[in-house]
């Protein structure tokens, strides 16, 4: 439990304090316990606001560490127990379960605010950035939006690598017999230089229809950064945004920021919040960008939660249009990490039969793990 | 706050010192523990004014190395007067002395030059404070120096041996974080992050420095510039800025803070021509009327 009050005598609280810090990766050694604790012997201890100045000096070592010293400190040296401290976390897990379930079919009706800051609180324990690594989206409490971000972008910038890693090692190819003869002809009968023959690279397309509507809110910012980063290894990339009506976003990506594009997508747009039609959105995709777009080596990513109040007809027809021009639909559905979730609403069910790949994009490991279809592209 | 750091911010100010709480009490734990502080921040916040005020608080000397890139020990630490040693030689040449005896005598104390490292271990008072400045500008090399000196205050110097300090010195490190310092070097020192200052205190400040000037126009002065640092410029002024403004301004014979004093002393503030010909597009009236608002 992470409060001084759980230490007994001045020593043991700011080694207590020390171990806090050291759990949430600030380099603190011996020798700053020491002074630390110097520091709080010289008189520093008698003041909430010259301790926190005095030890935010001695444990960070560059200002970006401020942030987390100064919520650290926050909550072990409260006068009273501080509100995200974890209490019993595990009667309120199994809570979660119920409640989400139930929140699948209450989705869009009712104010959830409460039960949101109830699930925040579980989620905030020792091993924060683990656990957020699988924290739902739209789970995560207020405060921690800036380190979930922060998470975001470190973890994203690994699966950008990683991507670029297995796309350059799938170049290695079998030896290349005749040319590795021809071309070590002038060396006698020893072969210096292996020339290697590689599959010639597949280009693909990758199109990515975004569905921003009300009930994807809390997903669809995590999401439109997951497309950022993928632009990076995907020259060929489309991307929409849909709602009730179709909005290219491709021309918005070349910009770097991803807030700025945002910005101009907002003021060009009624179609954040908004409700959803999913199958006259995939019509308009059909009848404008399909025919330009799409082809055979082509992969069609669509992420939405399937809430549609839409004709699931005209869902089910136009995906299956796309679909016959495109190699792969892949559906990430951010409802599926929910525990006992099943596509029955009726736009995702009328969808399940037209596409290959049905995957979850609720919490920043999902997404992770589409890189196993994104690496062989 | 403290009693102590109270006193502190009030015998600082008797100096004409303006600090704030925070540094104070960093400045105070500095002393307490004895140990580096690493002062980091945009240029132009007073980073390098922090070791004045310690010297001044304490009443000791202030050593300060100026770093750059290239910068050896030669420069840092110590150099032998090779000319004189060579007058030296030839003048002994025809003495009694054994071959021993004149390099003992050609490597002894007169013939060393001092530079800012080894002044300030040699100190025989009191305490110096050392400013190392700009440390972000020296090699990596040099960092790795540093650590040693840092870690054990001693100078080795193959002639004559090591040299242990008499007095640990009171190390101040500034940077402006052109590169990232050594995680080793950042583990041995204090850490404190100077910000631009609020505009109570750049007022404070300017007041401090120029107790003469317009108390109108010293306000809008500092809106002016605080606005400025809200812009993306190439090169955000610091306080040194806009103490230099507010002194041209008076040079000037300026009354008021209006459009066409500001025009012509435009250059004392911003120091890229990007970021003047940016400011003049926009319209300074524009700007005032907005920072009056």
């Amino acid at each position: 439990m992470e409060h001084y009050t759980n230490y007994s005598g001045l020593e043991a609280s700011i080694l207590g304090f020390c171990q806090l810090c050291r759990s949430h990766d600030l380099a603190i050694g011996l020798n700053h316990s020491e002074e630390a604790l110097i520091a709080a012997q010289g008189g520093f201890i008698s003041d909430s606001k010259s301790l926190k100045i005095a030890l935010r000096s001695i444990f960070c070592t560059c200002e970006e560490e401020h942030s987390t010293f100064d919520r650290l400190f926050d909550i072990y040296w409260r006068k009273r127990r501080h509100e995200y401290m974890p209490k019993t976390r595990t009667r309120k897990q199994t809570k979660i379960v119920k409640e989400t379930k139930g929140s699948v079919v209450l989705m869009g009706v009712g104010d959830h605010e409460e039960d949101e800051k109830k699930d925040a609180r579980n989620v905030s324990g020792a091993n924060k950035m683990e656990s957020l690594r699988k924290t739902d989206f739209s789970k995560v409490a207020a405060i921690d939006h800036a380190l979930l971000d922060e998470l975001a972008e470190k973890l994203l910038l690994q699966l950008n690598h990683r991507l670029k890693r297995r796309l350059k090692a799938s170049k290695e190819g079998k030896i290349d017999l005749r040319k590795t003869i021809r071309s070590n002809l002038s060396r006698g009968d020893t072969f210096i230089e292996l020339l290697k023959k590689n599959r010639k690279f597949e280009k693909y397309r990758l199109i990515i229809l975004l569905d921003v509507s009300g009930s994807m809110d809390k997903y669809s910012f995590y999401l439109l950064k997951f497309i950022w980063t993928l632009k990076s290894n995907f020259k060929n990339i489309e991307a929409f945004i849909f709602s009730t009506k179709l909005l290219r976003i491709t021309e918005y990506m070349e910009r770097v920021e991803i807030d700025q594009a945002m910005l101009q997508m907002n003021t060009n747009s009624d179609h954040w919040s908004s409700g959803t039609v999913i199958g006259k959105c995939l019509q308009e995709f059909n009848d404008q960008y399909a025919k330009k777009i799409l082809n055979g080596r082509s992969i069609t990513i669509i992420l939405s939660d399937g809430l549609d109040t839409g004709e699931p007809e005209l869902l089910s027809e136009e995906l299956k249009k796309i679909r016959l021009r495109t190699s792969k639909v892949i559906w990430l559905n951010p409802l599926k990490g929910m525990e006992g979730y099943e596509p029955l609403a009726k736009g995702m069910k009328a969808a399940l039969p037209n596409i290959h790949t049905f995957e979850s994009a609720h919490n920043l490991e999902s997404l992770m793990e589409l890189e196993k279809y994104l690496s062989h592209v | 706050m403290l009693p102590e750091i109270s006193q502190l911010i009030a015998k600082l100010d008797e100096h004409d010192y303006v600090v704030e709480e925070e540094l104070a009490t960093i400045l105070l734990l500095m002393l307490k523990l004895n140990k580096p502080l690493l002062l980091e921040g945009p240029p132009g916040v007073g980073k390098t004014e922090a070791a004045h005020i310690i010297a001044t608080y304490l009443k000791t000397d202030l050593i300060r190395l100026q770093c750059y890139e290239g910068l050896d020990v030669n420069s840092a630490v110590y150099e032998w007067n090779y000319q004189k040693q060579l007058l030296s030689i030839k003048l002994t040449e025809n003495s009694e002395l054994s071959p021993s005896e004149k390099e003992s005598h050609i490597f002894g104390d007169e013939f060393l030059l001092k530079r800012p490292l080894l002044q300030a271990i040699t100190a025989t008072e009191k305490p110096p404070v050392l400013l190392i400045d700009e440390v972000d500008r020296a090699d990596e090399e040099f960092e790795a120096f540093l650590l040693e000196l840092l870690s054990a205050y001693q100078i080795s110097i193959p002639e004559m041996g090591t040299i242990k300090a008499t007095h640990k010195p009171i190390v101040l490190l500034t940077s402006n974080r052109t590169r990232e310092l050594s995680d080793a070097l950042k583990r041995r020192c204090l850490y404190h992050w100077v910000p631009y200052p609020e505009f109570q205190k750049e007022l404070a400040i300017i007041n401090k420095h120029l107790p003469d000037i317009n108390r109108e126009l010293a306000t809008q002065l500092v809106k002016f510039v605080q606005y400025l640092r809200s812009l993306k410029l190439d090169k955000s002024p610091g306080i040194a800025e806009s103490i230099d403004w507010a002194q041209g301004l008076i040079a000037l014979g300026a009354e008021s803070f209006s459009e066409e004093y500001i025009n012509q002393s435009l250059g004392v503030v911003l120091k890229s021509d990007k970021d003047i010909t940016s400011i003049k597009n926009q319209g300074i009236n524009s700007i005032l009327n907005e920072i009056e608002a």
